[in-house]
């Protein structure tokens, strides 16, 4: 699941993420990011960003650990928040792993090697 | 006394965000020229916090054009003014973002605005600027601190 207020950014993640092998939802906010769990969508993975109307990624991050059935998610924010307090702070919160913007396709693909979640 | 990003700390993160995302041939963002004139194009992102000011981007209509059709990977044509404004605002969002990792925290950031003209911002003044040249059209991206 990409998850980022900006169309061209779920475009460019969910490029990289279908050439890895995923099928990919997306998801403008966190708000729609939650309602699509709710709806029955389980992702192995979701790439988050931070900064985005009506749910941040924070609070997604922090509405998704709160619920057992979805503590099988792999939370990876990707954000261009970069403040060290802030990552640590997602990372307190319960996300996996960090990406901050501008990024390339290959540290994407390491990082989801790095979580498991992605074989090479 | 704090720190303020230099110019070239500015261009250096530009850089890495155009051959990131919008043109992977590092000579194609140019340093020089002259600050667009006429029409443009701004994306602006806010801080508040332990600094507080603005972060912006500002080009003219055809650079935005071009910058949004390579983050879509769509022909220049095809762009919709929709495009623009999304792909305007990712990308003084990002900008701003690594601008805001060198400037004193915690600080919040804003969700990027996009406006057609130019942005001043009541109460602030420019600190660091930098204009570059891209597709041979102009490009200034400028950091913004509010007074005291």
């Amino acid at each position: 699941m990409v998850i980022d207020d900006s169309s061209a950014m779920r475009l460019i993640l969910g490029r990289i993420m279908r050439s890895l092998g995923f099928d990919v939802v997306e998801a403008p906010n966190g708000a729609e990011a939650i309602a699509r769990l709710q709806s029955g969508a389980m992702p192995e993975i979701a790439l988050v960003d931070w900064n985005m109307p009506v749910m941040d990624g924070l609070a997604f991050v922090n509405a998704v650990r709160r619920e057992e059935k979805w503590r099988q998610i792999t939370l990876m924010m990707v954000t261009t928040e970069s403040e060290q307090s802030q990552i640590v702070r997602a990372l307190a919160a319960g996300a996996h792993e960090y990406v901050i913007k501008p990024f390339t396709p290959d540290a994407i693909a390491d990082k989801l090697a790095l979580l498991g979640v992605l074989a090479y | 006394m704090t720190y303020i990003p230099s110019a070239d700390d500015l261009e250096v993160i530009t850089r890495e965000v155009w051959t990131s995302f919008l043109d992977g041939d590092p000579a194609g963002l140019v340093a020089g020229g002259d600050p667009p004139t006429g029409e443009q194009i701004t994306g602006c992102v806010h801080l508040s916090g332990a600094y507080t000011g603005s972060i912006m981007l500002q080009c003219s209509p055809p650079a935005a054009r071009d910058a949004a059709a390579a983050l879509f990977s769509i022909a220049p044509g095809d762009v919709t003014q929709v495009e623009v404004v999304d792909a305007i605002g990712e990308i003084a969002n990002m900008v701003g973002g690594n601008v805001k990792s060198m400037l004193p925290g915690p600080s919040l950031l804003s969700l990027p605005m996009v406006v057609q003209g130019v942005l001043s911002v009541p109460g602030a003044q420019v600190v660091r600027t930098v204009q570059l040249i891209w597709r041979a059209e102009p490009l200034t991206v400028s950091l913004w601190q509010q007074a005291s």
